[in-house]
């Protein structure tokens, strides 16, 4: 893969476009340049067949699965209705002016771990393993698996090894998406217990332009290791903002109305056990 | 006035690349760090201008000396005529020079002997980018020197920009690409560049370039995140064992007060039957609070040995061991009403993670049950109350499966077994053999 067609940015930000997964191997000769189209629709890895779906024909027709459905998505409706009349998202209005800490996510159960999604290398074809399960008591949950930084032979990707932990995007009824409004807060704890490596905090939120689609604010998530839990408290103006990896040079801070997701990515070389409340 | 400052600034820069390739390498490469600038400029105002070999190609106003060249950069080396002319790559010039041993010295002269060879650098992107997949072989890729060293045989000033078109357009876009791709390696191995590093990319690239870009970039980044840590792991960790265990284990405690103990250092024995038998260290840690809790702790309820937890630190693993009783039942927790604000939510209870208190960890290299029976025995000369809490054991897979290809049989081989300490003439407390289905880890770890 060579470089794609060169179009005229700022200096600042080319370089950060050129260099998306295009490590470029000395010893082969491009043979066409390929051509990007400015809005980056998803991106198909080599070896990958095209998917050739008609739209329709993804979607999966299901009796039983049509009723909880509706069930379901009434019940969310008529909650949204009646929280309404409660305060603002469903708390009482003094309850929401004045609280000092929300808790948004916690491990009570084997529902809580349907909120996360964990995602490896091995989905860009790499040898690393990730899963997760509820922790002792019932009361944390346990990311623990396998990590091998052999980059997948594919021909453009350098570096590999990584699992993450990755939160749902929240939805309200009939599948719309919702987001977390954390405006009334400044900083994120986390009560971790790590094998002390270091980890990273992901917190992107909702993003009115496709090219914004991929920004990630991110920070560092430093375990000790060891037995004893570990409380982080992150502040939100820490965190520094990154598109498809590379940091930015423009940062702002994190726009805290339309946060939607949470991911704790990990790299490295070797086995890899982190327990997280 | 800026035509003229023009002028200087290309002969300055001329003065100086001059002097960067008439220097013999050996004194180039004795010019790193900061000085590297200045005794290049000290060198030419000595030799500038007395030499000037034919082969020099003199540097023309508004063209680059790219142009002069009459034939396309050829691959094919003069050793290599033999082989068949496909695309040679440059690992074979490596490979040959470092057949036996593979150091900083020979990768230094693989990278004399190609700079030696020609003064026009053919094929120089393809030379750095095979040394950068050497670097690790040679175990040179921590090294800023090195780096700065190969930085240098990119040919200076042909690919700085001269005009706002050229500025516009990638000039060059091969040679900035390796040239952002040696950042891009030091960046990965957290190596901060220095002055002769700026300095060398001025005079190869130029300013408002991908290189210096990112040089700029690595600049501003690296000393933000540089103390991130709060946990700091040293660049070089100890490598005796017992001084690695003493290590971890004062990095794990959460006290200041905890005290390391060594139970017994590493030795080898030979017994009677003239067989060895080597005695693993065990370095244990308690501190006063935890030795408090465990005077405290109730004798009915058993205490735990479990293990082997591993520890990362940067590329070691090192994995200790826990004791710990299971956490109180809710009845005997005492709710202490400290001072609760307006404001704070009294629905999260905190205490509902207590996985257990921790008595004292202890770090060994062989995590069998004996070596981990001598552990106990060395805690009870301080706790006596361990002679009568019933200990029980509950080990994971040990290191050496771990290391190994575990096949699933191993992975669910969990084996559990009490001990009872015998010193205390009580034998009815003292637990026979218990077995527990508590798996430590599920089906599906690879290990």
């Amino acid at each position: 893969m060579s470089l794609p067609r060169i179009t005229h940015l700022p200096s600042g930000r080319l370089l950060s476009t050129i260099l998306h997964h295009q490590p470029l191997l000395p010893s082969i000769i491009p043979l066409t340049v390929p051509k990007r189209a400015v809005i980056q629709g998803e991106y198909r890895r080599p070896g990958q067949p095209k998917k050739t779906k008609f739209a329709w024909q993804k979607i999966n027709f299901n009796f039983s699965k049509g009723l909880e459905g509706i069930k379901k998505h009434f019940t969310l409706l008529k909650k949204e209705f009646t929280d309404r009349w409660v305060g603002p998202e469903g708390k009482p209005i003094v309850e929401h002016m004045l609280e000092q800490n929300r808790v948004v996510w916690e491990f009570r159960g084997p529902e809580s771990l349907r909120e996360w999604t964990v995602s490896s290398d091995r989905e860009i074809g790499g040898h690393s393993e990730a899963y997760l399960k509820l922790g002792r008591n019932n009361n944390t949950c346990f990311l623990y698996g396998t990590l091998s930084s052999t980059p997948p032979r594919d021909g453009e990707t350098r570096y590999s090894g990584y699992c993450t932990m990755r939160s749902k995007q929240p939805l309200a009824s009939f599948d719309r998406k919702k987001h977390h409004d954390w405006s009334s807060f400044n900083t994120l704890q986390l009560r971790v217990r790590g094998d002390g490596r270091p980890w990273m905090i992901n917190v992107s939120a909702e993003t009115y332009f496709s090219h914004q689609k991929d920004d990630i604010y991110c920070y560092f998530l430093y375990t000790r290791g060891g037995p004893y839990w570990q409380d982080v408290k992150i502040p939100f103006s820490k965190f520094f903002l990154t598109h498809r990896g590379r940091v930015q040079d423009d940062q702002h801070p994190v726009w805290l109305d339309k946060v939607v997701q949470r991911k704790i990515p990990s790299q490295s070389d070797d086995k890899t056990d982190v327990s997280l409340p | 006035m800026k035509g003229s400052r023009c002028l200087h600034q290309l002969k300055s820069l001329r003065l100086l690349s001059h002097a960067g390739r008439r220097l013999p390498p050996p004194a180039a490469a004795a010019a790193a760090g900061d000085n590297g600038a200045l005794f290049r400029l000290h060198s030419s105002s000595l030799l500038g201008g007395s030499q000037c070999p034919q082969r020099e190609v003199l540097r023309h106003f508004h063209s680059s000396p790219a142009r002069t060249k009459s034939q396309p950069a050829r691959f094919v080396q003069e050793e290599d005529k033999t082989r068949d002319k496909s695309l040679v790559a440059h690992d074979d010039l490596f490979e040959q020079v470092a057949k036996e041993t593979k150091t900083k010295a020979t990768f230094n002269k693989v990278i004399d002997v190609y700079t030696k060879r020609d003064i026009r650098r053919r094929g120089h992107v393809e030379f750095i980018y095979a040394a950068l997949k050497k670097m690790p072989e040679f175990g040179v890729e921590k090294d800023l020197t090195v780096y700065n060293k190969l930085l240098d045989v990119f040919p200076k000033e042909v690919f700085v920009p001269q005009n706002f078109i050229q500025r516009m357009f990638n000039h060059y876009p091969r040679q900035q690409e390796c040239g952002v791709q040696l950042l891009e390696q030091m960046e990965s191995y957290g190596i901060m560049p220095n002055t002769e590093t700026k300095v060398l990319l001025v005079q190869i690239f130029g300013e408002k370039t991908h290189p210096m870009r990112k040089y700029q970039r690595i600049m501003y980044w690296f000393p933000k995140f540089m103390h991130a840590n709060p946990f700091p792991i040293p660049k070089q960790l100890p490598e005796d064992p017992v001084d690695l265990a003493r290590f971890s284990l004062t990095r794990m405690a959460n006290d200041w007060d905890a005290k390391v103990t060594v139970y017994q250092l590493p030795c080898t024995d030979i017994t009677d039957s003239g067989a060895e038998v080597t005695l693993p260290h065990i370095v244990g840690i308690q501190s006063p609070s935890q030795m408090e809790a465990l005077a405290k702790h109730n004798p009915c309820r058993p205490v735990f040995v479990e293990g082997p937890f591993p520890l990362w630190m940067r590329k070691t693993c090192v994995y200790y061991y826990v004791l710990r009783a299971d956490p109180a039942p809710p009845e005997e927790k005492l709710d202490l009403d400290l001072d609760r604000d307006l404001g704070d939510d009294e629905s999260f209870d905190v205490e509902d993670l207590d996985d257990g208190p921790v008595f004292a960890m202890c770090m060994t290299s062989q995590g069998d049950q004996a070596t981990l029976n001598q552990w106990i025995s060395g805690l009870q000369q301080s706790n006596p109350i361990l002679g009568q809490i019933p200990t029980l054991f509950r080990l994971g897979a040990g290191p050496r499966e771990l290391q190994g290809v575990g096949d699933t049989d191993s992975a669910s081989g969990t084996w559990f077994s009490s001990h009872a300490h015998k010193e205390e003439a009580d034998p009815g407390e003292d637990g026979e053999a218990v077995v527990e289905e508590e798996p430590r880890r599920s089906q599906g770890v690879k290990q």
